[in-house]
């Protein structure tokens, strides 16, 4: 199992695929993060229902500095694998042989930019919130 | 020359469902994630989230509603994703199929416990209402 793993890691590395390789990769590894933190999150909140004192517990956590830092990259995964599924999805089922290719990359810039900017404003908002609840800053605490 | 009918059938599997699942259940992830990512963690904040908030929301039946949306569509969905990297990992037959049922059984499981949860917490709210 490892050695097919491995094969795997350098088969990504190395593998020419060009500007469409990218978002290939990044889906998996943005998909995975975001499904590791929603088991995660799914199991603490059901706590709310089997024991309470534990959830408060769970919260604590969650407003912890390295949670808030892991949240901000969190929004980052979710708003770039929505948009890129939603570009596979089209390029799928509403064109055919997936679509030209000079479309294609074009596509992939565009995922990327409109993820900054819906992520940036997102971010800042997040980062705001970090420095005033946890630092202080802003006439927090 | 005469035409070759471009239309071709293929028949329905549980992989060919599975894929179109990824690609349809993607129009209502969007909005269903994005709102909740948008109030929960951007604008609310888990410093203004606690045991009282939540149980607040879950005495709604919207949100009630909104929340079991959420938690079937996305955990299936991200379920389907790790069975589908699995399988592009994992070059043993057997060990796939060994795979392939952890991930069905942690995905009931999971599903399971949450929406005891969401349902559970609503009705001891409206016992305690009452």
């Amino acid at each position: 199992m490892l050695g097919s793993l491995r094969t795997s890691f350098t088969g990504y590395l190395t593998y020419r695929g060009g500007v469409g390789q990218i978002p290939f990769l990044l889906h998996r590894v943005t998909g995975l993060g975001v499904l590791f933190f929603l088991t995660i999150h799914i199991v603490d909140t059901a706590l709310v229902y089997f024991a309470p004192q534990l959830y408060e517990h769970a919260l604590e956590l969650f407003r912890s500095t390295p949670f808030m830092v892991g949240e901000i990259g969190l929004v980052f995964c979710v708003f770039f694998h929505g948009l890129n599924g939603l570009r596979i999805a089209y390029y799928d089922l509403f064109t055919t042989a997936g679509g030209e290719i000079d479309r294609v990359r074009k596509s992939v810039w565009a995922t990327f930019v409109i993820t900054m900017i819906l992520w940036i404003p997102a971010a800042s908002i997040m980062v705001y919130k970090l420095l005033h609840y946890n630092f202080g800053f802003f006439a927090g605490k | 020359m005469t035409a070759i009918p471009r239309t071709v059938k293929i028949k329905q599997n549980y992989e060919i469902v599975a894929w179109k699942w990824m690609r349809y259940s993607a129009i209502i992830l969007i909005p269903l994630v994005w709102v909740h990512v948008l109030i929960q963690d951007i604008l609310v904040g888990p410093h203004y989230i606690t045991l009282d908030y939540v149980e607040k929301r879950w005495s709604m039946i919207g949100w009630q509603i909104y929340d079991i949306l959420l938690l079937s569509f996305t955990f299936a969905h991200g379920m389907n994703g790790l069975r589908q990297i699995m399988v592009d990992h994992i070059h043993s037959r057997q060990a796939r199929v060994m795979y392939g049922w952890f991930i069905f059984l942690a995905w009931v499981v999971i599903t399971l416990i949450g929406g005891f949860a969401i349902i559970g917490a609503a009705h001891k709210h409206l016992v305690a209402f009452n």
